[in-house]
């Protein structure tokens, strides 16, 4: 780790702290301030924007303590989201349970499937995994479509807003600040988390789970773990999902999604801290940006064929996704790594 | 009974075509340990490029055919080349999730080129169905499964007493040996990929003429992995005995148990048979399993 010129550690917990200096605190209260003064400032379409970012945000938080810290691949998130979303869904709507605790059963529930999917990683990794993950989406989605006395089939299913002190969250602006608050939540808990004995026995288990296990780390316990913890994330997203929608239909939470996660950590970088918030804002502001351009240059070029508007966002992810692992494998981190060294050591980058 | 009949024979002929497919990939896994999961992606565009040179250029069918192989093998060729020998090397997770995003990629190109997402195939074969005892079966079941066949053994043959072919072989036992033999290892790479995704553009062909080309071709695609799974990743043998048997199940159990569960049970039961094969027996019927050292 590096520190500002001349900023030393003279004990071990200022070494250890996330947050060292007088500046980095200012920022961090800054930015804090700056984020929950947006829902004041901005509209209401950008607002929805940045609940979908934060969302996702913890949803990735969740598949990056899964795949960027324990090694396990994982293709099935959107369906551990679905599993909370639906599970919110019962919850709020069938049985009335308010809301700090449906989120959190959400989370549990899916964390159980998740271990319960991540079982056969005992004995496979790598392709295997990712089969079985992708199996269990499919599975789950199955379940999810065709249990329609509990999960409302293919007509979906409505949830009530958030609901707390007799307040109902329905605006943009008001469910905004519950959801950015759990997604720096979950930020604050991956960071810290990977700093943990926890945190440190699945890295030792990426990158090498027999010598992890050669090293007394029950591997095992620690792979249900990661699955159990990621798929927990991934479960208060879907969670927060299904209130900020209100009205869920299996479509939300499809294959692509997944592979959208996937992509989603790997741009941001595998097992950093800020890989998933910086993976998020590429994506979704890139889904901004081709929702923005396909009907401009549809209108620009009308020769330009009708698929142009629905094929161009999946083109330009795949793209993005094959051309990050391909020219910068260590994702966006990587390069806010260098450009934060490269201001911190200016005008003396040696 | 006739129904029991009818079951049987759909589901060896159909899981004959998932055996070609999943051959398609036992082929990259065992020469480059590449998964490709971008399989059933490729299913997709090349069937649709069928559609696209039979029905909208209106090529005869030989004609067709030629240019739908050398699509295939441009395809192959540029995959390997452009996206994937850059990454030798690199960790798995990697070389898993690239295919990942070509699969996205592809799936953007396809929604982008043919907007209708649903079409008929051109009729290829004859139509008349065929009687076999008390089961109909349309032909086009039938000559999926000969066409399978007929494949299967041309690339037996291919690999025992060609060239190329036991050079692929000895690429697929030990990388580093053949390399000092003098064998091109990046060509071979190359030509698994350019033989995979043409077995993966007659499988798309044979489906898409028994089911019309639609985005459940991408499943098929998927359907071929749990094939893979259950016969074992790096065996072509357990990749075409275990087809059948996953074409059995399927139709076995969404003939009979679609009564007892929910409708669609057909679809999930290659997913189900992943899980549980998992569980048992992780490295397949067939598959050699891997002993690891520090």
């Amino acid at each position: 780790m590096d520190l500002p010129c001349g900023t030393r550690n003279f004990s071990y917990k200022t070494d250890m702290a996330i947050f060292r200096t007088k500046t980095h605190w200012a920022m961090l209260i800054g930015f804090l301030i700056l984020l929950f003064s947006l829902p004041f400032n901005i509209n209401s379409y950008w607002l929805g924007i940045l609940n979908l970012i934060g969302i996702t945000v913890i949803a990735a938080a969740g598949l990056n303590i899964l795949m960027g810290y324990c090694g396990q691949l994982s293709v099935g998130h959107a369906g551990f989201i679905a599993v909370g979303a639906y599970t919110t869904a019962i919850l709020a709507n069938k049985l009335g349970v308010p809301f700090p605790f449906d989120m959190i059963a959400s989370g549990i529930m899916a964390g159980l499937v998740g271990v319960l999917f991540g079982l056969p990683s005992l004995r496979v990794k790598g392709f295997y995994l990712a089969i079985s993950t992708i199996a269990a989406q499919f599975i789950i989605i199955w379940v999810i479509n065709h249990w329609s006395g509990l999960t409302g089939g293919f007509n979906g299913i409505v949830i009530p807003p958030i609901n707390l002190f007799n307040f109902d969250f329905t605006t943009q602006g008001s469910q905004f600040f519950i959801i950015m608050l759990v997604a720096v939540l979950a930020i604050f808990f991956m960071k810290n988390i990977a700093r943990t004995r926890i945190g440190r026995a699945f890295v030792a288990i990426r990158d090498n789970d027999l010598a992890a296990e050669v090293m007394g780390i029950n591997v095992f316990r620690y792979k249900l773990l990661a699955f159990f913890i990621g798929c927990f994330l991934a479960g208060v997203a879907g969670s927060l999902m299904a209130h900020w929608i209100g009205y869920l239909t299996a479509e939300n939470f499809t294959l692509s999604d997944s592979i959208l996660y996937v992509g989603i950590v790997i741009i941001g970088g595998l097992g950093t801290g800020v890989g998933p918030i910086l993976g998020t804002l590429f994506i979704r502001l890139l889904q901004q940006g081709v929702q923005y351009v396909s009907p401009l240059m549809g209108s620009a070029f009308p020769q330009l064929p009708s698929g142009f508007a629905a094929g161009l966002g999946p083109m330009v992810f795949g793209l993005a996704i094959v051309l990050f692992l391909v020219l910068e494998p260590r994702g966006l981190a990587h390069r806010w790594q260098l450009f934060k060294s490269s201001y911190r050591y200016w005008p003396f980058s040696y | 009974m006739a129904d029991l009949l009818q079951y049987i024979i759909t589901g060896i002929t159909v899981g004959l075509v998932y055996s070609l497919i999943a051959l398609g990939f036992t082929l990259i896994w065992k020469s480059s340990s590449v998964a490709n999961l971008a399989l059933g992606q490729m299913v997709l565009i090349c069937s649709w490029f069928t559609y696209s040179m039979l029905a909208q250029v209106g090529m005869p069918l030989w004609l067709g055919f030629i240019c739908v192989v050398l699509f295939a093998l441009a395809l192959g060729w540029l995959m390997e080349r452009i996206i994937l020998r850059p990454l030798i090397g690199q960790p798995i997770l990697s070389l898993v999730t690239v295919t990942l995003g070509v699969g996205f990629f592809l799936e953007g190109v396809v929604s982008f080129v043919w907007p209708q997402s649903v079409a008929a195939m051109p009729k290829i074969f004859p139509e008349t169905p065929i009687h076999i005892g008390s089961a109909v079966i349309s032909q086009e079941y039938v000559w999926a499964a000969g066409i399978s066949l007929l494949l299967f053994a041309l690339l037996t043959i291919f690999f025992k007493y060609h060239k190329m072919g036991v050079a692929m072989r000895a690429t697929a036992d030990d990388q580093q040996a053949v390399q000092a033999c003098g064998i091109p290892v990046t060509r071979i790479f190359s030509l698994s990929w350019m033989l995979a995704i043409v077995l993966a553009a007659v499988g798309g062909v044979l489906m898409s003429s028994i089911g019309g080309i639609t985005l459940g071709l991408v499943e098929t695609g998927i359907k071929a992995f749990s094939v893979v799974i259950l016969g074992g990743l790096d065996s072509f043998l357990g990749a075409m005995i275990a087809g059948p048997i996953i074409g059995l199940a399927e139709n076995l159990g969404g003939g009979y148990l679609t009564a007892l569960t929910w409708p669609g049970v057909k679809e999930v039961i290659p997913f189900i048979i992943i899980i549980i094969v998992m569980f048992i027996k992780p490295y397949g019927l067939f598959g050699q399993e891997r002993i690891e050292r520090i």
